[in-house]
């Protein structure tokens, strides 16, 4: 189903991959487990011979969530839990949901609360990252995830049946690390809202048969007028809804880096090969880029927005904060002030899941844009 | 003389302060600490625990929210993050306080039992002076036993690389005997603190939360020492004294509704809730809020399994399950029969959990709640009148179900 998409299809499936989802559960007899950002180790889930699929908000209109939620609750969490309440929950047998801050932790509870009838089971990925107790705490999750979903479906997995997802999730990650790198070469090539929904729907679909799909794309595409772009660099933890691509799009600024879980943070995922599997599962959850809510050190986020922006030779940074995402803003004012004393310019984008207006995004984006091309702001 | 509770507060807190502003000269440093932190350890150590959180409550009970919460936007940052952090943000840069201030940290401890948010706030702080943070990560006290086993085993290693931190900061050995000593204040001080706080099932209560959030300080900034034993010890021969004379909050006939709290107070306007309150006849006996120091530390176990045992199973870091039973038990206990559910702006760490929380109260008791939306110490999210009428409100709603 998902195996030889081309790049419009794989937008349009990114929209909204549920139906897609629906059917090939049913075709395949595979059962679903979903999960929140970030860093569940879906090679696991896998493993059991399920699907893992990143739940990712939805822009239909919000009807339950918010007599769960408060309104200043983050709009990713209130949209993620409107998808299960309204929309989609019974495709889904089970849930595997991280924990990164206070939100998520409450959120899982609330999810679990109103299904009891299916399997729901917290990740509870350590919040600091820089001391040996931390490696032990990840393994020990991973381990007890792996015994947990055994209990449940009643199956056991070996070593091999890990190697084996690692593999494919490798592959996917892999093909789109080169995409990317077309990409960041030939903007022309293809869009950023192509690259980034090639990001997306990996999270949520069958990565065996989409890694089929990817080949392809990357083998066509073709490099077309590059000129006329600027090069920009993405920070923050996901970019939505997409149609913001197409207003980056529109004023033909190519995405050259990112730090994005819906982007280079889901690439950095790629699990080292020797070893024991879970072994080699921990050691990636530590290779991963900053991600604010789980990382203890804002110096981190800016050193790599530096670094990126060194490399990349971009002309600035735009930064997606989510509404209510209270990790983010008490980050945001240090880096800003960090990153403007670096001599970079940095665009802040203040986005909502469930946003259809996208008026103002649009008009401060380009008053940048324009200021961007005349060189000062 | 034997001093009063209320003296003996004061003396315990003025000579604390003094001690912590003088710190540096007595060759102590200050740590900052979240409020529901292993601060045994710091004790333990010699290190001046300071609660940041405390003084935000001094600002916030005065007034001073909205004026600094507007600074703070200035700063950049956003208006619904926790009152207490933008508070305490303002005040680091304009130095408005109603008390004399606090001492500047030179480390940071943060325990994310209590929420995440703090670990953020501190690292605000910390990134300003480049002082060293250790974050304690307690994860969710989730139900399932065999993993919290696993939980407390990695609370446990945390603590070792606390105080390896500690010795590398202060450059002194760590002194497990003195920790033990500790250890036997804090156990005896909570068993005090947690008798003084049950009293409230008294008929009428001899306290309302407004006592026990005064009595609460105390176990708050000074537990692990002497004088917290003997402050509780104090204050509860004091309660008993008014509960032997059948002395309530309200007198026995006009005690009609005792109430559950649900969330921290409204800070600036606690003391009017309370006559509010109980010019209808009702007094809020209590809340998880201020159980959160009545903890059960085992002296036969190693005090860092206890410690971690203790700090990870607070109800902040409890699921919402496990919370409902922890309140419905306070229900029980207390004879309560009506609650009051605030949800606070500021606390996403305690307000998430509100609906949720309502819903399964009122299902398991039958006791109807009034849910209001408000924030705890900025101002300019209060509505008078509109909290005024659903107040009323619900005391009719109260009276029409009272036989
Ligand atoms: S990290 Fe931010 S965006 Fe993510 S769930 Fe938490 S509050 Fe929401
Ligand atoms: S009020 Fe809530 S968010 Fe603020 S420090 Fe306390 S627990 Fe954390």
């Amino acid at each position: 189903m998902w195996d030889n998409l081309t790049i419009n299809e794989v937008v349009e499936y990114a929209k909204d991959p549920y139906p897609s989802i629906r059917k090939w559960i049913k075709d395949k007899g595979k059962k679903v487990v979903g999960s929140t950002f970030a860093d569940v180790p879906e090679e696991v889930i896998h493993a059991f011979g399920f699907l893992p699929v990143t739940i990712m908000g939805t822009n239909k209109p919000l009807k339950k969530a918010p007599s769960h939620l408060p309104d200043n609750a983050c709009s990713l969490a209130r949209s993620n839990l409107e998808l299960v309440l309204s929309y989609e929950g019974d495709l889904f047998d089970g849930f595997v949901l991280p924990q990164v801050c206070d939100t998520t932790q409450h959120l899982s509870d609330i999810w679990r609360i109103n299904f009891p009838d299916k399997y729901v089971e917290s990740y509870l990925a350590p919040r600091q990252a820089d001391r040996p107790s931390a490696r032990y705490w990840v393994k020990e999750e991973i381990e007890r995830i792996i015994s947990s979903l055994s209990g449940w479906s009643g199956k056991k997995i070996v070593e091999e049946d890990l190697w084996e997802a690692i593999k494919i999730h490798n592959e996917n990650k892999t093909l789109l690390k080169e995409i990317y790198e077309i990409k960041k070469k030939n903007p022309a090539a293809l869009t950023n809202k192509e690259l980034f929904a090639l990001m997306k729907l990996s999270q949520q679909v069958d990565k065996a048969e989409l890694n089929q799909s990817l080949k392809k794309i990357k083998n066509s595409l073709q490099s077309g007028k590059n000129n006329g772009y600027t090069d920009v660099i993405l920070v923050g933890i996901t970019c939505d809804p997409p149609e913001i691509y197409d207003l980056f799009d529109e004023v033909r600024l190519n995405i050259v880096g990112d730090t994005l879980l819906v982007g280079t943070r889901y690439i950095q995922g790629i699990v080292p090969t020797n070893g024991n599997p879970i072994d080699a599962l921990t050691e990636r959850h530590f290779r991963r880029g900053f991600f604010s809510p789980i990382h203890d050190n804002v110096y981190k986020n800016f050193e790599e927005v530096k670094a990126l922006y060194k490399e990349t030779q971009a002309r600035a940074v735009i930064y997606v904060h989510i509404e209510f995402c209270e990790s983010q803003e008490y980050d945001l004012p240090d880096l800003k002030r960090m990153i403007k004393n670096e001599g970079i310019l940095m665009h802040t984008l203040d986005t909502e899941y469930q946003t259809l207006s996208l008026s103002h995004v649009r008009t401060r984006l380009q008053a940048f844009f324009e200021s961007l091309k005349g060189g000062s702001l | 003389m034997n001093l009063t509770s209320k003296q003996m507060s004061k003396k315990i807190t003025d000579e604390y302060m003094d001690d912590a502003f003088h710190a540096h000269e007595k060759g102590k440093l200050i740590g900052y600490s979240t409020a529901i932190s292993p601060v045994e350890l710091f004790v333990a150590h010699d290190i001046i625990p300071i609660y940041p959180e405390n003084h935000a409550v001094a600002n916030l009970t005065a007034k001073k929210g909205a004026e600094l919460c507007s600074v703070v936007e200035s700063m950049g940052y956003t208006n619904h993050l926790c009152a207490y952090a933008r508070s305490d943000l303002a005040y680091r840069k304009t130095g408005i306080t109603v008390t004399k201030g606090i001492p500047e940290p030179d480390l940071f401890l943060a325990c994310n039992a209590q929420c995440f948010t703090l670990t953020k706030w501190f690292q605000v702080l910390a990134r300003k002076g480049n002082l060293p943070v250790f974050v304690f990560d307690t994860p969710e006290h989730v139900m399932d036993s065999n993993t919290r086993k696993e939980i407390v085993k990695y609370c446990v290693l945390q603590l070792k690389e606390l105080i390896s931190f500690l010795e590398e900061v202060t450059k002194r050995k760590f002194d497990y005997d003195r920790l033990k000593e500790v250890m036997k204040y804090s156990a005896e001080s909570s068993i005090l603190y947690k008798k003084f706080l049950d009293m409230a099932q008294y008929k009428p209560s001899p306290i309302s939360i407004f006592d026990a959030l005064i009595g609460m300080a105390i176990a708050v900034y000074r537990r692990g020492t002497q004088e917290c034993v003997d402050y509780y010890q104090t204050l509860c021969d004091e309660i008993q004294a008014k509960v032997d004379q059948g002395i309530g909050v309200l007198p026995k006939e006009k005690e009609k509704y005792r109430l559950y709290w649900e969330n921290l107070p409204v800070w600036f306007k606690f003391s009017d809730h309370a006559k509010l309150l109980g010019s209808y006849g009702g007094v809020i006996l209590t809340s998880l809020y201020v159980h959160a120091w009545s903890f059960e530390f085992d002296l036969d176990k190693d005090p860092l399994v206890t410690l971690a045992e203790n700090y990870v199973s607070r109800f902040s870091n409890s699921t919402i399950e496990d919370r409902a039973d922890m309140a419905t038990e306070l229900f029980k206990k207390y004879s309560m029969n009506g609650m009051i559910m605030f949800m606070n702006r500021s606390c996403k760490a305690v307000s998430f959990a509100v609906p949720t929380l309502k819903e399964i109260l009122t299902k398991r008791t039958g006791i109807p709640a009034l849910v209001f939306e408000s924030d705890m110490g900025d101002q300019r999210f209060y509505s008078e009148t509109q909290i005024r009428t659903r107040i009323e409100a619900y005391f009719e709603t109260l009276d029409r179900l009272q036989p």
